[in-house]
């Protein structure tokens, strides 16, 4: 398979963690992965943006405008990614919670209303969907599971076409036992959401 | 165990690029491993602290790269493998023993890992440090990919004990810092003799300015070397060497552009159209295959992450052979921008040229990419909810406004701290051109007057205050947190205690190194391979210097921090307040997360946002209510936006 997938956010959401996970999955899968991280120096609260390339790549990186999926876990960062990155086909799922950056708190910006941004979104993506990954993982009982959920959204876009079952290993391995279960959980009702939006 | 010391030969897994660098110093049987942590190099040393028990071997966070590369060298000269790793501007702090070290060379293989940032995503500078390995004239190696990092790391050790040289080993940020699949190696179990001998193979090998000739015999003998490196860079597999024959372009790259060089090749579906030679073994560059690449084609694209170092010389090389080739890249004639790093549309769209083929990517409709930007707000950099610093800062923030007209300039350092000159992007800055004017302070973010690299805040400050003269209401701040104080300060620490500078300096001590991912700094209580060690005193040591003015305060208890950097900056003669508060991530890995129970009392609240001044990212307002809130995600209960409210707004129960 031959795929370009974005997964973005805040630190602290879990996209560079999310990320990760894709990517060895794919390769266990017996693909070849890359994963680019671009992330700024503070610990938490900063832009992420994580590329992960699977199939015939080289470098880390996305090209301009061809990514087939971005995960976007928060809506400006969706956007910011989105307006450089999103294929004309591709697909953008949008969780649409915002963190507020502390460009708006200091009074010096409003934060750009969230229905405006999955509008111009449908301008530069094929497919927008939008996945409520925040409320999902608090229904399941796990709000930390958000990356997890919107990465079981991504699956459900039917682009990722190593088996299902690849993924949840990966992901049971990459969390303590006790999580296994809910992040299943988290990762199916991520799946259902996709198609649910979209249908 | 961590995946990277898995004595799985064969298996294949996804891995970092710094977490290849560790393996391949695993695989090669590393004995000491060394470093000071700086992105995006650290985790190479992270892996090692964290493998060191296991795999029984030594590594330590040393106290500053000049220390780290003085261990390292140490360790190689009795004939342990060693690796050491800093970033770009740590390979600046260790420059002394770095460029005098091929003048003795080692016995032990060394590599030197120094990870460089074009696009200065954590960094103050762009530098190559490929160059600096030139000028030190010691061999360099950079890899395309993770797989090649881990089998470079590999290698070197072999390289260094064959040439008797240390190996340095550039890494950028898209390669340490970006992962991909690796299959490992064995990890070899031999054992090597650790010993000493003064006139190893030399008299006085280990004594630069030894008989009989001295350094500038020793230089000749490094000089007597470079053939034997330039022939490992000449069979060595690291470099890649295709003609294909009747083509008229060729293109040379190094490192990790050679990986955007084959994915522009794949996107173009032009694998095999052209010449081309890949660099691995940077410095010395394989001469005889780049005359050949000069002999089969007439332009020749060289694309490479930092300066143009193998563009020149090639064009040294058609020079000398009297070939007149266009050759083209960063250097003069650039078709690639000077500054900034490389990515794939850069180098798809300077490989289509080169091949003349079209490449173009889809074109967003004007209408939606202005209101795309038009929606894209900045996300300023920002200091943790919670953080230490947000109450030191708010303290001195206070002591700026009373001070009032009075010149306080704020000198930053190297650290999370050094947000508090990052800004915040969407505020617009009306720079003037007068020799002296005051701004008024609204945020944490616009605190600090200057940032340069470690530890030159306090110099500046010296420097500041000496020019500005002995006037008492000139009044000059600088700020380090613990890491920084004993990384770099502790020299001008001692001038301004000895010359008794009239300025104050604020040490922001919160136990760690944060903004690397909290590498234990000397203040942790425990080193690199999670053993016990004592904490060092900083307010020991101040007065050990002969400071005479030296208070520790509380960072949380803004009162308090008020009042001692107050009471410092009116003092005269040096003072130095000491400004405590573990790291706020630290204490929550360690002590969980808890419902924060701090919110705003809406009815009580009036709206002056003297708690958003704070810069704490949990403290929102709302605009058209008017009020302050606080995220209940992000509060960790600190209590300092409690402390600033004037109306008792911002409560607990």
């Amino acid at each position: 398979m031959e795929l370009d997938v974005i997964i973005c956010g805040v630190g602290g959401q879990g996209s560079v963690r999310a990320s990760h996970i894709l990517a060895e999955a794919a390769i266990n899968a017996g693909n070849r992965a890359r994963v680019g991280e671009t992330f700024g120096a503070a610990m938490r609260g900063g832009k992420v943006s994580s590329h992960v390339r699977i199939g015939d790549v080289y470098g880390p990186l996305v090209r301009e405008r061809s990514a087939d999926i971005i995960v976007a876990q928060e809506p400006l960062e969706g956007m910011r990614i989105g307006r450089k990155y999103a294929a004309p086909d591709g697909v953008v799922i949008l969780n649409p919670p915002p963190v507020y950056p502390v460009d708006v708190s200091t009074g010096n910006a409003v934060y750009p209303p969230v229905d405006e941004i999955e509008e111009t979104l449908r301008g530069l993506a094929g497919t927008v969907a939008v996945v409520n990954g925040t409320t999902i993982a608090r229904e399941i009982g796990n709000p930390r599971s958000m990356n997890i959920v919107m990465l079981g959204a991504a699956y459900g876009t039917g682009l990722i076409t190593f088996d299902r079952q690849i993924l949840l290993d990966v992901i049971a391995a990459a969390f303590k036992p006790k999580f296994k279960e809910l992040n299943e959980k988290a990762f199916l009702a991520g799946e259902k959401a996709y198609k649910d939006a979209v249908s | 165990m961590n995946k990277v010391g898995k004595d799985e030969a064969g298996m294949k897994t996804l891995l970092m690029g710094n977490e290849a660098i560790a393996r391949g110093a695993v695989e090669a049987g590393v004995k000491v491993g060394v470093g000071y942590p700086g992105t995006p190099s650290t985790e190479v040393g992270e892996v090692l602290g964290d493998l060191a028990g296991d795999l029984g071997f030594y590594f330590e966070w040393s106290i500053n790269e000049k220390v780290a590369i003085d261990v390292a060298s140490g360790a190689a000269l009795t004939g342990a493998r060693t690796m050491v790793m800093m970033k770009n501007a740590g390979l600046n702090v260790a420059m002394d023993t770095f460029a005098t070290l091929p003048y003795t060379g080692v016995r032990g293989g060394l590599v030197i890992v120094v990870a460089d940032d074009p696009g200065a995503h954590y960094s103050s500078t762009e530098q190559d440090t490929r160059p600096i390995a030139q000028y030190a004239e010691m061999p360099c190696l950079e890899p395309k990919d993770q797989q090649q990092a881990k089998d470079m790391a590999r290698e070197a050790f072999d390289l260094s004990e064959r040439m008797e040289m240390p190996i340095f080993l550039r890494s950028v940020t898209r390669l340490s810092h970006a992962s991909g699949d690796v299959v490992f190696g064995e990890i070899e179990k031999a054992s090597r003799e650790v010993g000493w001998n003064k006139h190893f193979k030399l008299p006085f090998r280990w004594a630069v300015y030894g008989p009989p000739e001295g350094a500038a015999g020793r230089h000749g003998w490094l000089k007597k070397k470079y053939p034997e490196f330039l022939a490992e860079s000449e069979k060595s597999l690291f470099n890649n060497l295709q003609i294909v024959p009747g083509s008229p372009v060729a293109i040379v790259s190094s490192g990790v552009a050679t990986s955007y060089v084959n994915d522009a090749l794949t996107a173009l579906k032009k694998k095999g159209a052209c010449s081309i030679l890949e660099i691995g073994f940077v410095y010395p560059p394989p001469e005889e295959k780049m005359k050949k690449i000069l002999d089969a084609a007439d332009t020749i694209l060289v694309v490479e992450d930092g300066n143009p170092m193998l563009e020149n010389k090639l064009k040294e090389l058609a020079s000398d052979a009297g070939l007149h080739k266009k050759i083209i890249g960063r250097g003069s004639k650039a078709v690639i921008p000077t500054f900034n790093e490389l990515n794939p549309d850069l180098v798809i769209s300077v490989v289509a040229d080169l091949l003349g083929v079209e490449y173009s990517f889809a074109v967003v409709p004007e209408e939606t990419r202005k209101k795309a930007d038009e929606l894209t707000i900045p996300r300023s950099s920002a200091l943790c909810a919670g953080c230490p610093h947000l109450g030191s800062y708010a303290g001195l923030a206070r002591v700026i406004k009373k001070y009032g007209k009075e010149l306080l300039i704020v000198n930053g350092d190297i650290g999370c701290y050094e947000q508090g000159g990052y800004g915040v992007a969407a505020q617009v800055i009306t720079p003037t051109d007068n020799a002296t004017k005051k701004y008024p302070v609204a945020s944490p973010y616009e605190i600090l007057d200057t940032t340069y690299v470690m530890g030159s805040g306090i110099g500046q400050a010296i420097g500041e205050r000496r020019a500005l003269g002995d006037n008492a209401s000139k009044k000059v701040v600088a700020v380090a947190g613990d890491s920084t104080f004993f990384h770099a300060c502790l020299p001008a620490l001692a001038d301004a205690s000895l010359y008794n500078a009239d300025i104050t300096f604020l040490v922001l001590d919160n136990s760690w190194t944060c903004m690397t991912g909290h590498q234990p700094s000397p203040r942790s209580r425990v080193n690199a391979m999670g053993g016990e060690v004592p904490a060092l005193d900083i307010a020991a040591v101040c007065r050990a210097m002969g400071v005479k003015f030296v208070k520790v305060a509380d960072a949380y208890n803004l009162e308090e921090a008020t009042e001692a950097i107050d009471e410092a900056i009116s003092y005269q003669g040096f003072s130095v307040v000491i400004l405590t508060g573990e790291c706020v991530l630290q204490v929550l890995r360690r002590e969980g997360v808890v419902e924060p129970k701090t919110h705003v009392r809406e009815d009580v609240c009036i709206g002056c946002k003297q708690c958003v001044a704070i810069g704490c990212p949990a403290v929102t307002f709302d605009p058209e209510k008017k009020k302050a809130g606080i995220d209940p995600l992000l509060c960790v209960d600190c209590g300092l936006c409690i402390q600033v409210c004037p109306v008792n707004a911002i409560v607990t129960e």
